[in-house]
């Protein structure tokens, strides 16, 4: 097996304060009536993108595919952040 | 020019108003099937399969050394928690656009991330759409007189995709068109 591959401490610094203003993008834009009207696991997985921003672990909480979750968040109104 | 895509990236430019001209931009795009596969919206699926039909998109033969370079990268960067998102369709692309110098077309954070320090794999370019508006005023396929309004086409496409940028990397892109526009 490879070794790992490790990123320099200060751009792991970058990236933490990169996630939170991308979270917080996240938290805004959100249609917060939608989501609560949701059945459960959809809402757990729109919760789940908001907070990490990982589109592939909230399509697979969701039972959807990439394609599909991402339909969903866009009715939901959370904004996808690069 | 040569691409390669993932599903991130086609699921969202596919909802944008201007999407027809990445085929301008890219002589051809390279395509995973596995990155097919995921795509589910009428939109992306009708983009991607006109892109296909018209010989811009192109599937990519993966060989069994592509695999073994797969599983190499996935052993050295996949279980990093601060690397979101590193599914395998998405290290697919990017072992292809490590093997074949085409740029990396994504909305990947994940791979994004590892573009940024991993010693191999930080030779390839990676773009996500912000870049492709970018590259699209300098060939003039999208004009703009001025940074406001290349402002305002990134404004479009967020309009379209519920896709935004983050700061930092709206500001050097605006220095940069601001850059150009001046010289």
């Amino acid at each position: 097996m490879a070794g790992k591959v490790r990123p320099p401490p200060e751009l792991v610094r970058e990236w933490e304060r990169e996630d939170e203003e991308f979270r917080e993008l996240r938290r805004r834009s959100a249609d917060w009536k939608f989501i609560e009207g949701l059945e459960p696991r959809a809402r757990l997985a729109l919760l789940a993108y908001i907070e990490t921003g990982d589109r592939y672990l909230a399509a697979k909480l969701a039972g959807l595919t990439l394609g599909e979750f991402d339909e969903l968040r866009v009715k939901a109104g959370v904004v996808c952040v690069t | 020019m040569l691409g390669v895509v993932d599903a991130c990236f086609l699921i969202d430019w596919s909802r944008y108003r201007r999407r027809e001209l990445l085929a301008s931009l890219f002589e051809a795009i390279l395509v995973h099937e596995e990155v097919l596969a995921q795509l589910r919206s009428p939109s992306a699926i009708d983009f991607a399969s006109r892109l296909l039909a018209r010989g811009v998109l192109r599937l990519y033969p993966w060989s069994t050394a592509e695999e073994e370079l797969y599983i190499q990268l996935r052993d050295e960067v996949a279980l990093d928690p601060r690397i979101p998102s590193l599914e395998r369709p998405d290290l697919l692309c990017l072992v292809i656009a490590h093997r074949t110098g085409a740029t990396l077309l994504t909305e990947n954070l994940g791979v994004l991330r590892v573009v940024q320090f991993h010693p191999a794999y930080s030779r390839v370019t990676a773009w996500t759409a912000l870049e492709v508006l970018e590259q699209l005023v300098y060939r003039g396929l999208v004009e703009v007189g001025s940074a406001e309004e290349f402002l305002n086409i990134i404004s479009e496409y967020c309009e379209d995709t519920k896709h935004v940028f983050s700061s930092k990397r709206m500001k050097d892109v605006v220095e940069r068109v601001r850059a150009w526009l001046g010289r």
